[in-house]
């Protein structure tokens, strides 16, 4: 098998089997209708939507509308298919609603009047048109949620979020070693000075040996630090820089602490980035699903309308 | 069609260590591509799945990631429960890495 060399461009065309026998259908199907219509509207003396010319071009709009749904659908919920039929079956959807669409123009024979049949088909074409923004949406935005994903990851494919919280924890564990080392250097010199007169310090009315209990003057209060006062080298009593010094740009007492919060950032606004565009996909088919039902109901009433014309012709008849 | 308009926030792409994990425990059974609306020539899944996870990417196996458009009709007939629109992401970010490398 050939390796690919295209990668994964914008604008990309890989014409498959189906894709071409469908193209080259739709294009014929389509001459035939027009030079149908151009022979119809010279040789006919009633080119117009309730003459037999335009019935036929009805019927077959209808039918392939009918066609491009129900077929697609069937194929879609049949369990006996083969890898690819869908694929194809899709195509022919995609010709279908086309001819669908050619067959209701041709039917209007330019009578846009502001009745049930122009409604049906202003629905059809804003159906055919939804179903190729569509396709073109189907091309460009996985791409585009592709690009988003890519930036959530690491080059190696990890979760460049968790990727990021570790290095900034590495970051905080450094910083937090470095004071536990200042800490520890501290701490003799504490006990030294503790340790100067412990006897003095730790009840001031010991006289050689013989003590007061310690409750005798409640007034008095060690100076040494208890456990119930704040550390020193707590974050809150870190050394606070002067506004001019370069220590008080953001970030400086935590070295690489901003850069990395940049590329939360970066990440974080790219997974919303992916969320959107699965949305516009999902909401983009929910549209199609919409409009086919809108279609239908135009369509229907366009049919009672007609038949309501057509009925008493055939009985007087 | 509730189903279609249910808000759903996961978010869909998957770490590499995921999609290895999710194609070990792939039973090969098919029908992920039977479901496929985009592939459109026969690509059998042990190709695919040898694919997704390293190596070079063929062009059949190129030409079916960049025609997925992530409909994810793949993933709810799968009978071990695997999420193939996410194995699909993968590919489509390696296939992205290809252009960016300058492939």
């Amino acid at each position: 098998m050939q390796i690919d060399r295209k990668g994964y461009p914008w604008f990309f065309l890989d014409p498959g089997k189906p894709w071409k026998n469908t193209l080259i259908v739709t294009m014929l199907l389509v001459v035939l209708a027009l030079g149908s219509f151009i022979l119809y509207q010279r040789m006919s003396p009633d080119p117009t939507p309730d003459s037999i010319g335009g019935y036929t071009y009805a019927i077959l709009a209808t039918l392939c509308m009918i066609l491009a749904s129900i077929l697609y659908t069937r194929r879609r919920r049949s369990r006996k298919r083969q890898v690819g039929e869908l694929n194809t079956s899709l195509h022919w959807h995609v010709t279908l609603g086309i001819l669908a669409l050619v067959f209701a123009f041709l039917h209007s024979f330019g009578n846009f009047n502001p009745r049930t049949g122009t409604y049906a088909l202003y629905g059809m074409i804003s159906l055919v048109l939804s179903g190729v923004i569509g396709r073109i949406l189907d091309r460009m935005v996985p791409r585009m949620i592709a690009n988003a994903a890519s930036k959530a990851l690491t080059e190696y494919g990890d979760d460049r979020i968790e990727y990021i919280s570790d290095s900034v924890q590495q970051l905080v564990t450094h910083n937090s070693q470095g004071l536990q080392t200042i800490a520890k250097t501290k701490t003799p010199v504490k006990q030294q000075k503790r340790q100067v007169n412990p006897v003095t310090l730790g009840n001031p009315v010991s006289t050689g040996g013989s003590s007061l209990p310690e409750s005798w003057d409640i007034a008095y209060i060690s100076l040494s630090e208890t456990p119930q006062e704040a550390n020193r080298d707590a974050q809150q009593y870190r050394f606070v820089p002067d506004r001019k010094s370069p220590l008080n740009t953001p970030g400086a007492l935590l070295p690489g602490v901003n850069d990395h919060i940049t590329e939360l950032k970066i990440v974080q606004q790219a997974m919303q980035r992916e969320q959107f565009y699965r949305a516009i996909v999902r909401y983009w088919r929910f549209v199609h699903v919409a409009l086919v039902i809108i279609t239908i109901g135009l369509v229907l009433w366009h049919l009672e309308f007609a038949f309501s014309l057509l009925i008493p012709v055939f009985l007087h008849h | 069609m509730y189903r279609m308009l249910k808000p759903n926030p996961v978010i869909l792409h998957k770490t590499e260590p995921q999609v290895q994990q999710e194609i070990h425990a792939c039973i090969g059974c098919n029908e992920c591509l039977l479901a496929c609306p985009a592939l459109a020539e026969p690509i059998t899944i042990d190709v695919l799945n040898r694919e997704t996870i390293a190596g070079t990417i063929s062009e059949p196996v190129a030409r079916f990631t960049r025609a997925c458009y992530q409909c994810g009709a793949c993933v709810s007939p799968c009978p071990a429960g695997l999420h193939r629109d996410a194995m699909m992401m993968w590919l489509k970010v390696r296939l992205l890495a290809q252009n960016k490398n300058g492939w």
